[in-house]
């Protein structure tokens, strides 16, 4: 094995466990912070259930933001949809074999993957152009979304501009998912995108990127709202 | 009204987003609190030895207590759905009253401290130490929030910029920097057992006049009972019901309605308030302690349930709070505590309460959600009831009500402008600007509907209302409370 | 804090210009005081400010609005028993700027 490789499978192994790792630390880190006072964001739901069918709604289909700021919506919500086609996309080269259905979906995921530089464009000029948002952007909130581009673009690349062995791609991955790493193709643009993606499973949860989990653990929308009915004793006992 | 030194928006304006206009309200300062008041509440009396590192280890120990302010702090990711939100933002323009550029303030400090990002790439990751020029930001814009929750609702992660606030405050406190309203306020109710500190001697002849002058006015031996002891109820109602105009037309209302319902009650002299600034002041031990007196009442005076007046940010304290403060209740007969619109309203549906409508002819009533009430808190058995239950009341006792539009009503109702801890007169100029909001729509339903009173249930929003509608030359007699409309309505005597 | 020039003396005020010490007041400290606050007290005015002082005497807190409303209507005639009337002698409001001058503390509240 190259030492090239090793490096990568090196650093993509250090890569999964800080990802895994920070993101269970960080959203663990929430659950277990108490919550000693019952503050649901009326009208809330009355019982579990109600709350996650209520979330459930909400969350899918980003409602807040929606009754907010109706085109941040659009550049945001398209850019997530597009995440999940991104993601049914990459599916295909980390098992095998690969369901029927996932290779039908892929021209359809192919044609939405592809569109990720428009929200990610937009959402960037959204900060510099509106002054609102250019007030309330800072380096770290252009780094995620540049990151998200070059990413993007990279990817592009490698489907539409410089063709990387995908058959080797694949046998890369594969091995890094089954432990058992084998040579990585040599390809500028593969290790380009492919570097790119680990940095942001570094830094992913280290930054703003956690709201991807934390979206479930906010007291404010996924408290009961049973106040008054139940008796909720502070669990820390004192203040 | 004194004349004002500053511009008042324009209401036709006021629900426009405005250009960002950076320290367009900075100019707008609290009064600190001397040391003495500071002292009573156990804060130190002035800023501390060693400040910038104290308030750091305090925002460290919140953040550990409290899973919102941990949460908030950390998950924003700043798309600025709540920046025009905010009516102090539309009122003032300055980008630190956008929900989001306000939590910014505390969230730089907290990078710093307590994020890898921010300790390694400090300013380049928009982290900065807790220095004079933070603090100052801070004692000026985290009294600039009146801790309503309207941009909670449109935040895609329900961020509460009120419980950003609350902690701001509170480890502002804890270094000696503190406001001198709330805290003022907060020591009165430990000495004297209301915001206003109205001695027991004062508060029987207030109750007295008040017998007297609803005897004259109806005829009817209204009771206003002080420290009865084995009364049914305990009454509590924020102090400002003894005090001012128009909240003591629903005092009125409440007697009426207790005596035309035959149920007995009482108010207590050690607990003669409502009203709980130790939310609004962020601090958990201070909230107990102030409800702590209810509780004492309670028990003193054998009473078998607690029922409370109008009053906004209490109702949510007794609703949501109590029971984990103060709890459990079990000496009580009925151990939850219920609103004072709730005991009416079920009244009503018994067909225990008689109105002449007419009386309230010369009003067409709108309702202006107080904050607290709508976004925090509940009434009846369903989700909504805050909003239903005194729609209902007003519509048994007025034959003219309208709606106001639904953009700013229900759950995106605007704050009065002056809840949260501001209502203070230092603050005048944010108090009229942040009020813009919610009076265009007042203003809206004047013109299109003919509407000449808003009723309410928060005695904030009274005095609020009542003290800035005249700069937007709206009569301060459009401010009612909604006992009030009931005490013009209800029969007493016949069935 | 602040200060204000009476008769030569000077006396303490807090921020919002409410007399420190209430036994500084004195008639020309209320024509200052109300001065302060582009009001000229006239007779009417002198009612309001001597019930509230009186009524402090007793209750050690300035009565509430309705009954100096009340007080007013008996002594100057039932049109002026109102909160308009008391408004139109004080533009600042009865509680607040009619207390300040007559040397009584800030009424705290929801007020």
């Amino acid at each position: 094995m190259s030492a090239l490789t090793l490096f990568y499978v090196g650093t993509s192994y250090l890569c999964a466990a800080v990802f895994f790792g920070g993101l269970s630390y960080r959203l663990a880190g929430y659950a277990a912070t108490p919550s000693p006072l019952r503050i649901p964001l009326t009208p809330q739901a009355t019982t579990v259930f109600g709350v996650i069918k209520k979330n459930a709604v909400s969350m899918a289909v980003f409602r807040a933001l929606f009754i907010g700021e109706r085109w941040t919506w659009v550049g945001g919500y398209s850019l997530h949809v597009i995440f999940v086609f991104v993601f049914l996309r990459h599916l295909r080269l980390f098992i095998n074999p690969v369901p029927e259905f996932l290779v039908d979906l892929q021209p359809l995921a192919l044609l939405f993957a592809a569109l990720l530089p428009l929200p990610v464009l937009f959402l960037i000029s959204r900060r510099m152009y509106v002054d609102r948002y250019r007030y309330i952007s800072s380096g770290a909130d252009y780094f995620a979304l540049v990151l998200l581009l070059v990413i993007g673009l990279s990817g592009l690349a490698l489907k539409f501009v410089s063709h990387s062995d995908l058959v080797g791609v694949k046998e890369f991955l594969l091995g890094l998912v089954l432990l058992s790493p084998v040579e990585m193709p040599s390809h500028p643009a593969f290790m380009l995108h492919f570097s790119l993606v680990l940095l942001l499973g570094f830094y992913f949860p280290f930054s703003k990127l956690v709201h991807a989990g934390g979206v479930f653990l906010s007291p404010t929308t996924t408290q009961v709202e049973d106040n008054r009915e139940q008796i909720h004793a502070n669990p820390r006992g004192g203040n | 009204m004194a004349k004002p030194i500053f511009d008042i928006p324009n209401l036709d304006e006021a629900l426009k987003t405005p250009a960002v206009k950076k320290g367009a309200s900075a100019h707008l300062k609290i009064h600190p609190a001397q040391p003495p008041l500071m002292e009573k509440l156990g804060f130190p009396p002035a800023l501390v030895e060693g400040w910038q590192k104290k308030a750091v280890e305090k925002l460290g120990e919140l953040k550990e207590k409290y899973k919102s302010l941990k949460l908030f702090m950390e998950v924003c990711v700043k798309c600025g759905s709540c920046a025009d939100k905010c009516h102090y933002y539309l009122g003032t323009s300055d980008p630190n009253n956008m929900p989001v550029g306000r939590q910014e303030l505390m969230r730089k400090v907290y990078r710093k401290n307590f994020t890898v990002g921010g300790a390694l790439f400090g300013k380049l990751a928009n982290a900065e130490e807790m220095d004079e020029e933070t603090l100052k930001e801070w004692s000026t814009y985290f009294y600039q929030c009146s801790q309503c929750r309207r941009c909670s609702v449109f935040c895609p992660f329900g961020i509460d910029t009120a419980e950003i606030t609350m902690a701001a405050r509170e480890i502002m406190d804890s270094i000696g920097a503190g406001h001198k309203y709330s805290v003022e306020i907060i020591g009165k109710v430990h000495d004297v057992g209301n915001n206003l500190g109205i001695p027991k001697p004062a508060l029987q002849s207030t109750l007295d006049f008040l017998e007297e002058d609803v005897k004259e006015a109806t005829g009817a031996d209204v009771k206003f009972p002080l420290d009865q002891e084995g009364a049914d109820v305990l009454f509590i109602t924020p102090s400002a019901d003894f005090f001012s105009s128009p909240h003591v037309d629903s005092l009125v209302g409440y007697a009426k309605v207790f005596h035309a319902a035959g149920i007995g009650f009482t108010f207590s002299s050690h607990a003669s308030e409502f009203a709980n600034f130790g939310m609004f002041v962020g601090n958990y031990d201070q909230m107990k302690k102030i409800s702590e007196r209810i509780v004492q009442a309670a028990r003193d005076l054998k009473v078998k349930r607690i029922i409370v007046g109008e009053c906004g940010h209490a109702w949510r304290v007794a609703y949501s709070f109590w029971e984990t403060l103060n709890g459990p209740f079990d000496f009580l007969d009925v151990k939850k505590p219920m609103h004072v619109c709730e005991f009416t309203h079920d009244l009503i549906k018994k067909g225990a309460l008689t109105f002449d409508k007419t009386a309230n002819d010369e009003f067409t009533v709108t309702y202006h959600d107080s904050c607290n009430v709508a976004r925090a808190s509940r009434m009846g058995d369903a989700p909504g009831g805050q909003f239903e239950i005194p729609r209902e009341i007003l519509r048994a006792v007025c034959n003219k009500y309208v709606e106001m539009p639904d953009a700013v009503n229900r759950q995106k109702t605007f704050c009065c402008g002056g809840g949260g801890g501001l209502l203070t007169d230092e603050l005048m100029e944010l108090r009229v600007k942040g009020a813009a909001a919610k009076t265009s729509a007042l203003k809206t339903v004047m013109q299109e509907k003919g509407v000449n009173t808003m009723a309410m249930i928060c005695a904030i929003c009274k005095a609020q209302f009542s003290k800035v509608l005249p700069y937007y030359e709206i009569p301060m007699e459009t401010v009612a409370g909604i006992h009030q409309l009931v005490s013009n309505a209800i029969r007493l005597g016949e069935k | 804090m602040g200060a204000i020039d009476v008769a030569g003396k000077s006396i303490e005020v807090d921020e919002d210009g409410y007399l420190l010490n209430l036994g500084d007041w004195s008639k020309d400290a209320a024509e200052v005081l109300a001065k302060g606050e582009g009001i000229p007290l006239t007779e009417a005015h002198w009612e309001v400010v001597n019930f509230l002082r009186d009524y402090y005497d007793e209750y050690k807190i300035a009565p509430m609005i309705r009954i100096l409303t009340k007080e007013i209507g008996k002594k100057l005639g039932k049109e002026k028993g109102n909160t308009k009337y008391l408004y139109e002698l004080y533009p600042g409001g009865p509680a607040k700027q009619a207390c300040k001058i007559a040397g009584l503390p800030k009424p705290t509240g929801c007020v």
